[in-house]
């Protein structure tokens, strides 16, 4: 949340330069709304608890949206993101339990976990980058073996995470939600991580591969990078993912592939590549969430309620897609 | 502007809450995280019906459904609305076992009772109402091993790997076969709970052991492996599991199967339901929910279909579409009797 909120004032330039300057402003306009409308229609869904519900919730999308956005960068696609996430979340959960639970078990398994992460985007990275094999299917393949992995590592779901970590991330702190620190912390490393060469560089190499590697830039190393970085991102995904379930299921991340694509398009990002931001897809993984509780706040019959819900994803894709080419062309 | 409207309808749903209090009037949340099938979307149905009939009872029983293809996370959203709504209970069919604890304590915190059906959970903060996933398929291969007299070779078909009731269901027939000392598991595969992948697996089982003597299968994909099967012209001789939608009792009425099924009824959500509301009338069960892995189980009868009963079975489903599973669910004078 702290994330998406200072960009907001106005400058003197036109819509446009706004939105070449913020390409996440038609996201944030669709969350506001959606703010707007899931209080209407219940207002209990604005109170303090029931946000800081949604941000605990939501927070493994986020984080799950920007691993995919660094690759979308470079006009890449990751569709291992989830099995990677629960790869990490069984082995973090096998670490703590069998270290005993204790608070330095906790951190070396976290550790590791990152590692697990960095090692999955390095494979993906690979054998998309080096061995050229397409993105979209190389990292198919490559989630079916990271989901084989985790079903080695925890057979089944189950083995719940040690007290200390869950109550950590549910807990309260100086009378603000834990959830929300992390969200500070988030922000300030996306803005960190925005000024690093290598983000510039994806978006070099997404905005046209020939020309940035006539340029001289290391373009299978780079889209590595990405890969790397998505991957530990993933690995930051099932943290939390592991703080707000408190257990270990070989499953859990398979189906949030696909919606961190679609918060990355959401968010203002072009899929072919060489345009967008991180604060965008972590906007839009909110709306995705808000779609979702607004469809059953409005009182939608429940066989109508993925039909509706796909309608709004569909609609938001669609505002945030003319609002861009307004500004744009 | 907004911070007005919010706080004029906070009054007004705050009002509403004050006014409903005084009838008897409950709120249930039902949460389905899976959609992919038929039996899911008739649990639904048949929970809202169970609902509607405590009207003659006197008790308003409001309920409200999510019910959507979601990851976890997206179910523990569920929940978190259901919360915020201030429900009275919520009623799921979990998309994990133990993913929940953390949100169920949240809402039990909520002064909410939460009960899962058809997957257990292991939140302590919960109860499960449902049928025994183990005793399910210990049921039809106990079936299995009687019909070939406790002597043959046979191949199981298995749903999703990793998935808790998967894994208690393997549990289940490991444990059946494993005392017929004349039944040898040859192969176990997993179709996915998936017709195709179901129909794919008897295909290459049976060109792999041509002289297998019963399959041992999962519902949601029976229908698939019976359908190779009597492609392969083998129906005569061999006995294998069934499924309870109507489409498939038809076939085995019509074609004299040797089959039996296991019922896991979609009517596990209305017996739930019914459950709930006794619980929020202040009323305590005779003997407390502390069955299963987790100690908070109430286990349902499982009812079987064999040749024996297929006419009845057969009758009870006449008229209805093909997608229709048999059911059973315990009605509201069967769950009363469960209470003191």
């Amino acid at each position: 949340m702290t994330s998406v909120s200072s960009p907001t004032r106005q400058d003197n330039g036109s819509f446009r330069a706004l939105l070449g300057r913020f390409p996440f402003l038609p996201a944030l306009l669709i969350l506001v709304v959606l703010l707007v409308l899931n209080g209407i229609f219940e207002p209990n869904s604005l109170s303090f608890r029931s946000l800081t519900g949604l941000v605990r919730t939501y927070l493994a999308l986020m984080l799950l949206a920007v691993a995919q956005t660094y690759v979308v960068y470079a006009a890449d696609i990751d569709l291992s993101v989830g099995a990677i996430a629960s790869l990490v979340n069984v082995t973090i959960i096998v670490l703590m339990q069998h270290m005993g639970g204790g608070g330095l078990s906790v951190l070396a398994a976290l550790g590791v976990g990152v590692l697990v992460g960095l090692a999955c985007g390095l494979v993906n990275g690979f054998v998309v980058a080096a061995l050229r094999l397409q993105a979209i299917v190389a990292t198919f393949a490559t989630s079916i073996f990271f989901t084989g992995l985790a079903l080695v590592i925890l057979p089944v779901a189950g083995m719940p995470a040690p007290t200390v970590f869950w109550r950590t991330y549910g807990g309260t702190f100086f009378g603000i939600p834990f959830v929300f620190y992390v969200a500070a912390a988030l922000a300030i490393l996306l803005y960190l991580l925005a000024r690093t060469r290598l983000a510039t560089q994806l978006l070099a190499v997404g905005d046209g591969q020939q020309a940035a590697f006539q340029s001289g830039l290391p373009v299978t190393a780079i889209r590595i990078g990405g890969y790397a970085l998505c991957g530990v991102f993933a690995a930051l995904a099932a943290f939390c993912i592991t703080g707000d379930t408190a257990s270990g299921d070989p499953l859990v991340g398979a189906k949030m592939t696909l919606f961190s694509v679609a918060a990355v398009v959401l968010g203002g990002s072009a899929l072919s590549g060489g345009f967008g931001t991180v604060a965008g897809s972590v906007i839009a993984a909110l709306i995705i969430g808000l779609i979702n509780s607004l469809v059953f706040f409005a009182g939608t019959p429940s066989h109508w309620q993925n039909f509706v819900q796909g309608l709004a994803i569909l609609a938001a894709l669609m505002v945030g897609v003319l609002v861009s080419r307004r500004g744009r062309t | 502007m907004k911070r007005l409207a919010t706080v004029a309808l906070a009054a007004a749903a705050l009002a509403g809450t004050a006014l409903s209090a005084l009838a008897e009037d409950f709120k249930i949340g039902l949460s389905n995280g899976w959609v992919g099938s038929e039996w899911r979307t008739q649990m639904i149905e048949e929970a809202e019906q169970a609902a509607a009939a405590w009207k003659e009872k006197g008790v308003n029983v409001e309920v409200v459904a999510q019910s959507a293809n979601v990851d976890v996370p997206g179910q523990i959203a569920h929940v978190r609305n259901f919360i915020s709504q201030g429900v009275d209970a919520i009623i799921i069919n979990p998309n994990s076992p133990t993913a929940f604890d953390p949100v169920f304590a949240q809402a039990k915190e909520a002064g909410i009772l939460v009960i899962a059906t058809d997957a257990e959970v292991s939140s302590p903060d919960a109860i499960y109402v449902g049928i025994d996933q183990k005793g399910w398929a210990m049921e039809s291969a106990k079936w299995l091993a009687e019909t070939l007299e406790g002597e043959g070779k046979v191949v199981a078909i298995n749903g999703v790997a990793g998935h808790p009731a998967n894994e208690m269901r393997v549990a289940g027939y490991r444990e059946v076969f494993g005392e017929h000392e004349g039944i040898e598991i040859v192969n176990e595969v997993n179709a996915n709970w998936d017709q195709a992948q179901g129909q794919q697996a008897m295909q290459n089982l049976l060109a792999t052991y041509p002289d297998i003597d019963g399959v041992w299968v999962q519902d949601g994909m029976a229908a698939g492996a019976w359908r190779s099967i009597m492609d392969a012209d083998k129906a005569g001789d061999i006995a294998a599991t069934g499924e309870i939608r109507k489409d498939f009792i038809d076939i085995w009425t019509e074609n004299d199967l040797n089959s039996g099924a296991s019922v896991n009824p979609p009517g596990v959500m209305a017996s739930a339901l019914n459950v709930a509301v006794l619980m929020l009338q202040g009323r305590e069960l005779k003997e407390p929910a502390t069955a299963g892995q987790y100690n908070n189980a109430m286990y349902l009868p499982i009812p079987f279909i064999s040749s024996e009963n297929l006419k009845e079975v057969a009758a009870s489903v006449e008229g209805k579409p093909g997608y229709y599973s048999y059911t059973s669910s315990l009605s509201i004078e069967d769950a009363e009797a469960l209470f003191k």
